[in-house]
């Protein structure tokens, strides 16, 4: 079902007389005389191949997590949904659910808050070290992970300063997705709000409204757009981290782990202690919250990964 | 540009310490207004990212030490780098930085050699297969955007969930391609009894996995640079008897490519650091060390290396940014062509 993208019509052209063309040769006949037509069916079978390559995996989760018993084919034998239910019982998985979308929710109103005051000094000040103050900023989403990771799990573990001890609390994962995630908002929002006409802020601060006043009352509202791409790519990226969220916890769910942690639980367990069918359940619920967000914001989704990754 | 006026006509003053903020702050020269403003900004960066950076840089500058209390060593200026690019240090390491021998085996088995092919094979075919999906992207036809929403959700979903799923695709005794089924890749040949405990046919797993994920990126980013194209061009070259193929060739490629170049770094960027997809596949850093997860295994394994870990982590940020380079040069060409 997966593999086999081929013409239907080639199995049975090779036993027709010379004469009489076969379909496939009438179809080839007929794609040299207007080439469109071959470039029409190249189109529906790359769009097939693609729809199923990307959807299979999902498929597959689904037949797995409905599957009943321990036997499993790419048609299921049967439905048995209870699978969706045990995964509450086999973890807390309401309390993962709940870190995950905290941590990114969070995340995501700390980095637009920063990264507007930042982005409103980029878009629309001039000042001496403008340019290679965001050089600096945006070098460090060169930088991998490990590169940060051995200093702040120090800190965070409480080697650093005794009295900071932020292990296993959402502090050590929302710092770090702070401000490895940010230089891209501030990157969009930079563009957005130095977008805004001048005359618009002079207009505010006219009527006699602070500097601060003005951000907020006029230019943030006027890049609405710009601020909801921002804080979407955050909170998608916040939510599907894995680095910090498995090395910064030890995974419990009251160790405020995100899904991360609750899956990684289920997968160690191993097949006799949790089925296969708990762990696709799991992360069936656990998709759910993306996906929603991709069908309703995919043009933010969209513009803000090409103007973010092709402006910079 | 702050008058007397502005400070005192403010709507909901909350008191003489507010009211003073607020002229102290409307009195400020753009500068110092600009620095004031950048301030909670810079000090998180600075914290948890530019500390961590040069911290990480002085720890690879000292020795393990793996007796004691002592987080690392003597000063021992850049020997862990020696040691480590030479392979001196691969027997202590958890997996060698670089390969002993050129076997196969030894060359999937060694953290910088595995790392480059899984990022060499992912980018490869996620641009093939990114700038396929964007062609069809590109055309007008109903339901187009429904199928850019089912393109570009594996890219939304969690590594965790990503590595899931694949763990399900080749666990022992699930999934379609494993085990004794027509579709079996066993039964072909192609993976062994136990495909995630078995170095190279995890390799070729998360590279499956990758190229799944994160094609919609590339796809997404060719797709902007496809429709920049003027359409005009189309229009002259079919006046002038230019094939689709032509207009792709002569047209369409030259305009894309500078897109996909920076497309592709975005991508190598990325898939150099790769973790994630080996932790929750349940490969495991031991079957797959990759350059992400030799840091990791180093700093918390048996033996304490923090010191190397550091190294090693610097190592990985200096490769990257050697790639980095080549493709800015490849970049500046494309451009000067």
């Amino acid at each position: 079902m997966t593999t086999s993208q081929e013409d239907p019509t080639v199995a049975g052209s090779f036993d027709e007389r010379e004469l009489e063309r076969g379909p496939i040769q009438e179809w080839v006949n007929r794609a040299i005389e207007d080439p469109e037509r071959a470039y029409r069916a190249m189109f529906y079978v790359a769009m097939l191949f693609f729809m199923v390559t990307t959807l299979f995996p999902f498929y597959w989760l689904l037949v797995v997590a409905v599957t009943p018993g321990s036997s499993y084919a790419l048609v299921p034998a049967g439905v048995d949904l209870s699978a969706f239910g045990s995964v509450f019982e086999r973890i807390d998985f309401l309390r993962y659910m709940f870190n995950s979308l905290f941590l990114a929710t969070v995340t995501t109103v700390f980095v637009l808050l920063l990264a507007s005051l930042a982005g409103y000094v980029f878009g629309r000040l001039e000042f001496p070290g403008r340019q290679p103050l965001m050089l600096l900023i945006l070098a460090i989403s060169y930088f991998p992970p490990a590169a940060f990771f051995l200093p702040l799990y120090r800190l965070f573990t409480g080697n650093v300063f005794p009295w900071l001890e932020l292990y296993n609390t959402p502090g050590s994962m929302v710092l770090p997705f702070s401000s490895l995630f940010m230089p891209l908002s501030i990157f969009i929002l930079t563009t957005f709000y130095g977008q805004i006409p001048d005359g618009l802020e002079d207009a505010a601060r006219v009527e006699g409204t602070t500097r601060l006043g003005a951000l907020f009352r006029v230019i943030i509202p006027l890049s609405a757009p710009g601020v909801a791409t921002a804080g979407v790519l955050t909170f998608i990226a916040v939510y599907n981290e894995f680095f910090f969220s498995f090395l910064m916890t030890d995974g419990g769910a009251g160790d405020w782990a995100p899904i991360v942690g609750g899956l990684i639980q289920l997968q160690r367990a191993g097949q006799f202690e949790v089925t296969f069918s708990v762990m696709a359940a799991g992360s069936i619920i656990a998709v759910l919250p993306v996906t929603i967000l991709v069908v309703v914001a995919q043009e933010k989704i969209v513009s803000g990964l090409t103007s973010g990754a092709l402006k910079e | 540009m702050a008058t007397e006026h502005e400070t005192e006509t403010l709507p909901g003053e909350g008191g003489g310490v507010y009211a003073s903020f607020i002229r102290w702050m409307e009195n400020l020269s753009e500068t110092q207004f600009a620095y004031f403003l950048l301030t909670p900004a810079l000090l998180l960066l600075g914290a948890i990212a530019f500390w961590p950076l040069l911290s990480t840089f002085r720890l690879s500058l000292f020795a393990d030490a793996i007796t004691g209390t002592s987080t690392v060593g003597e000063f021992v200026g850049i020997q862990n780098y020696l040691a480590v690019l030479t392979g001196e240090r691969n027997a202590l390491l958890p997996a060698p930085f670089i390969p002993t021998s050129l076997s196969v085996k030894a060359i999937f088995g060694s953290a910088l050699t595995v790392t480059l092919i899984f990022t060499i094979a992912s980018v490869f075919f996620e641009t093939i297969i990114g700038f396929g999906q964007a062609l069809v992207l590109d055309q007008d036809f109903r339901g187009r955007r429904w199928a850019r929403v089912v393109i570009i959700i594996p890219w939304a979903v969690p590594i965790v969930i990503q590595g899931m799923i694949f763990y399900l695709f080749f666990a022992p005794g699930i999934g379609p391609f494993v085990g004794e089924g027509p579709l079996s890749l066993q039964q072909a040949g192609i993976l062994s009894d136990s495909p995630l405990q078995t170095t190279i046919d995890a390799a070729m797993i998360t590279i499956v996995a990758d190229i799944w994920k994160t094609t919609a990126f590339m796809a997404l980013l060719i797709l902007a640079g496809l429709q920049s194209v003027n359409r005009d061009l189309y229009d002259v070259a079919r006046v002038s008897g230019a094939s689709t193929w032509q207009r792709f060739k002569l047209i369409t490629l030259p305009i894309v490519l500078p897109t996909v170049l920076v497309a592709m770094l975005f991508r190598t960027i990325q898939a150099m650091r790769v973790y994630g997809i080996i932790e929750a596949s349940g490969v495991g850093c031991s079957t797959l060390p990759s350059l992400s997860c030799l840091v990791v295994t180093s700093f918390f394994g048996g033996t304490r290396l923090v010191g190397t870990a550091a190294t090693v982590a610097f190592l990985t940020a200096a490769f990257i940014g050697l790639v980095v380079t080549v493709y800015i040069i490849g970049y500046a060409r494309e451009e000067g062509a």
